[in-house]
């Protein structure tokens, strides 16, 4: 088990800048999720910390040791990437062995590693298949196994699930961290699911062109996101400008374009800017016709999407098209009047972020 | 207008069936999704409305006309790829205005056309770029806009947005369904992702091993799903195997495994008759003391997700229960004891299946 730390991580392609400044610090033992949109440099950072890329400028360190210098192989760590390929010509037993034999271990504790790890990923009787033999779960778990078996002390997953159909990542993301916990390894899985992300991690760390936007616990990057892109991305979430016209320990108010008045949490930002105060969909009641809520926008009902657990409503009001994600059990249907309604300590406000809101949420 | 009907529709390939005698229909305006596993036969049978594949048996009509041996270029319909293919030379607006150059329209109409096709969908505002130049998202949206400006009556979508990222992925959702039913197109859409299917259709399809398993809309496969399978693939459930006890007032008393009881109303089940509990995670909750339809169960692990807490619990009938409680509800330790209550209202029961619980759910 190691700790891991980055430092002002920098790295180009022919001008494109995919690493801008990144530092992160992974404890022993602890599964961090790397979290963004494709292009965000997710895979850069996984590849440099393998040392498959070397960075322009930063540092690595695993235990305060640096890495810079060393080769992959010498660093110790198990990288599943993203199209890993399994060798179709051996089994699944010799796949996983592979790294073991080449590295010389004796047949004895080689033998030994592959028994335990087919076990761990529940593939013991189909030792002797051919990759071809199984199904995409399978092969998954295959390379995963084949991954752990060097006994490396950090394990990274590039995208681990994103060839697997919906149903079976949610059953292989909980298999995923089960097994990094047991094994007490130090994991980075990279992902731009915030679902995968949410479900599985000790801490995520979004990351945005090249740079950290915000680190902390899933509870805490889902609660108090930093910045409207944050809250949209994890989860989704409306956004009302206005000017903030009062700030006090307990609440600030909003005074919207057609003068609204809105409460929201208290914020840092200094009265009278030109704000956007965010909440999230989920945080968002809709009740039929007329509310006496503190935080009411009424509008009509446009469309509700069935998502199973919950469903979302489109709220066309005067300030805008507005989402909320309610219980499906809701008895609410396209035409009717309703109001959307919030609690002021689920509204975050924002200043209005200098390249546009539009921009500044942008997720591809 | 295009209503759709197959008859006793199968395909092989070589010894495998992809499709055994599939039956179905829809009306005309209808958005209907095909979902289920990967190679359960749901890409074969778009491909054989599309008419890029012809059955191996079984009939195709299109309003009514048999359409079995028609080529696709003559069947009038929009078709969306998974990977998504656009004329990598063309401009956006070039590539929205091929189908209407191939007719022989002229350069008006098809810059009206293109110029609305591209205008519903989003991307008017790039239609200068080429593909290359273009976000996943913006391409996928590119090529919806050509399939659109074909003023193809049917639309046919091909997994099309598992390319994608999550969070695009869910943004598209809203915008296809918005189109289609603004636009009055019936569409068949393929998809893995259960959330996806249900937010997207009006029915869905679910399909299983080159079969039909169950066709509904979604709140119904979601709420009450006549099939075990669909229960566990649309969405997750809890099953717990049990036998039927006694049967009073029309309900049912189940006896679980060490002797705990369970009452289920609304049922058909015969005394001594083997069957299978069925129950959302949402519909559990949980209890400091025992009561009706309770069990007692050790919390072992209690994890945030959002808007709701996940909790995994080892009941003393020993199996393992999903509780999922609304995120807010008082905190509950890990290694704590509870009693998990049964909502009556949300047990569904099914007979057990012969093949055995595990192999009916299996997802792949």
């Amino acid at each position: 088990m190691v700790s891991l730390r980055a430092e002002g991580l920098q790295k180009s392609f022919s001008g494109t800048v995919a690493l801008n400044g990144i530092d992160l610090e992974v404890k022993e033992g602890e599964y961090v999720v790397i979290l963004g949109p494709t292009g965000a440099g997710k895979t850069t950072l996984l590849r440099t910390i393998a040392g498959l890329a070397r960075q322009d400028a930063g540092h690595i360190y695993f235990d305060n040791q640096p890495v810079d210098t060393l080769m992959p192989f010498q660093r110790g760590v198990a990288y599943l990437p993203q199209n890993y390929s399994l060798f179709g010509h051996l089994t699944v037993w010799e796949n996983v062995a592979f790294g073991p034999t080449v590295q010389d271990w004796n047949p004895h504790r080689r033998d030994q590693i592959v028994r335990e790890m087919l076990n761990l990923v529940h593939l013991s009787d189909r030792r002797d298949a051919h990759p071809r033999e199984l199904s995409g779960g399978m092969q998954q778990r295959v390379a995963l196994a084949r991954a752990l078996a060097t006994q490396a002390r950090i394990l990274l997953l590039d995208e681990p699930l994103r060839a697997l159909d919906a149903r079976l990542r949610v059953e292989l993301r909980q298999e995923l961290r089960t097994l990094a916990k047991y094994l007490g390894i130090t994991t980075l899985h990279v992902t731009h699911d915030q679902e995968e992300a949410v479900s599985v991690a000790d801490r995520i760390v979004v990351i945005r062109r090249g740079k950290v936007v915000q680190a902390g616990s899933p509870r805490e990057v889902y609660e108090d996101p930093s910045s409207p892109f944050v809250s949209n991305f994890i989860g989704e979430a409306n956004f009302l400008e206005g000017i903030l016209s009062r700030v006090d320990n307990n609440f600030s108010i909003i005074v919207l374009k057609d003068g609204r008045r809105l409460m929201g949490r208290p914020t840092s930002v200094p009265a009278d800017s030109h704000v956007v105060l965010g909440v999230k969909t989920d945080f968002c009641e809709v009740q039929p016709g007329k509310s006496d809520a503190q935080n009411r926008i009424p509008g009509t009902v446009v469309r509700s999407l069935f998502a199973g657990k919950r469903k979302t409503l489109e709220i066309q009001t005067n300030i805008g098209l507005l989402k909320a994600k309610v219980p499906s059990d809701r008895s609410l249907s396209e035409g009717d009047e309703a109001t959307l309604t919030f609690e002021p300590e689920n509204g975050v406000v924002y200043s209005i972020p200098s390249e546009g809101l539009r921009v500044a949420l942008e997720v591809e | 207008m295009p209503a759709i009907r197959l008859e006793g529709v199968s395909k092989r390939f070589g010894k495998i069936a992809a499709l055994q005698k599939v039956d179905f229909e829809m009306q005309d305006g209808e958005y209907v999704a095909i979902l289920g596993p990967s190679g359960c036969g749901k890409t074969t049978l778009i491909k054989i409305i599309a008419g890029i594949w012809p059955p191996t048996e079984g009939r195709v009509f299109i309003d009514n006309r048999d359409i079995t041996g028609v080529q696709i270029e003559e069947r009038d319909l929009g078709y969306v790829f998974q990977n998504i293919i656009l004329f990598p030379h063309m401009t956006v607006k070039k590539n929205a205005g091929y189908s209407p150059r191939v007719k022989g329209l002229t350069e008006e109409q098809i810059e009206e056309r293109s110029r609305k096709a591209m205008d519903l969908v989003g991307v008017l505002g790039q239609q200068g770029y080429l593909p290359s130049e273009l976000s996943g998202g913006a391409q996928q949206k590119a090529s919806l806009a050509r399939a659109i400006a074909s003023q193809a009556r049917l639309l046919l979508l091909d997994e099309p947005l598992s390319a994608l990222d999550a969070r695009v992925r869910v943004e598209l959702r809203y915008a296809l369904r918005r189109l289609v039913k603004d636009l009055g197109l019936t569409a068949i859409h393929v998809t893995h992702d259960q959330e996806e299917a249900m937010s997207v259709a009006d029915r869905v399809i679910v399909m299983r091993k080159g079969e039909i398993v169950e066709v509904g809309e979604p709140t119904h496969l979601y709420d009450a799903p006549r099939n075990l399978f669909t229960a566990n693939f649309v969405g997750e459930s809890n099953f717990l195997e049990g036998t039927v006890d006694s049967i009073e007032d029309g309900k049912a008393r189940i006896e679980l495994r060490g002797e705990h009881y369970l009452t289920v109303t609304k049922t058909t089940v015969r005394i001594g008759q083997p069957v299978v509990v069925a129950i959302r995670p949402e519909h559990l909750s949980l209890q400091p003391e025992d009561g009706d339809n309770s069990i007692q169960a050790r919390v072992e692990e209690s994890r945030f997700m959002g808007f709701y807490t996940r909790c995994r619990l080892r009941a003393e009938t020993g199996d393992e229960l999903l509780v999922d409680l609304p995120t807010g509800d008082p905190a509950v330790e890990e290694g704590t004891d509870s009693f998990v209550c049964f909502n009556p209202d949300f047990i569904l029961l099914y007979p057990r299946p012969v093949e055995g619980l595990g192999e009916a759910l299996k997802l792949e």
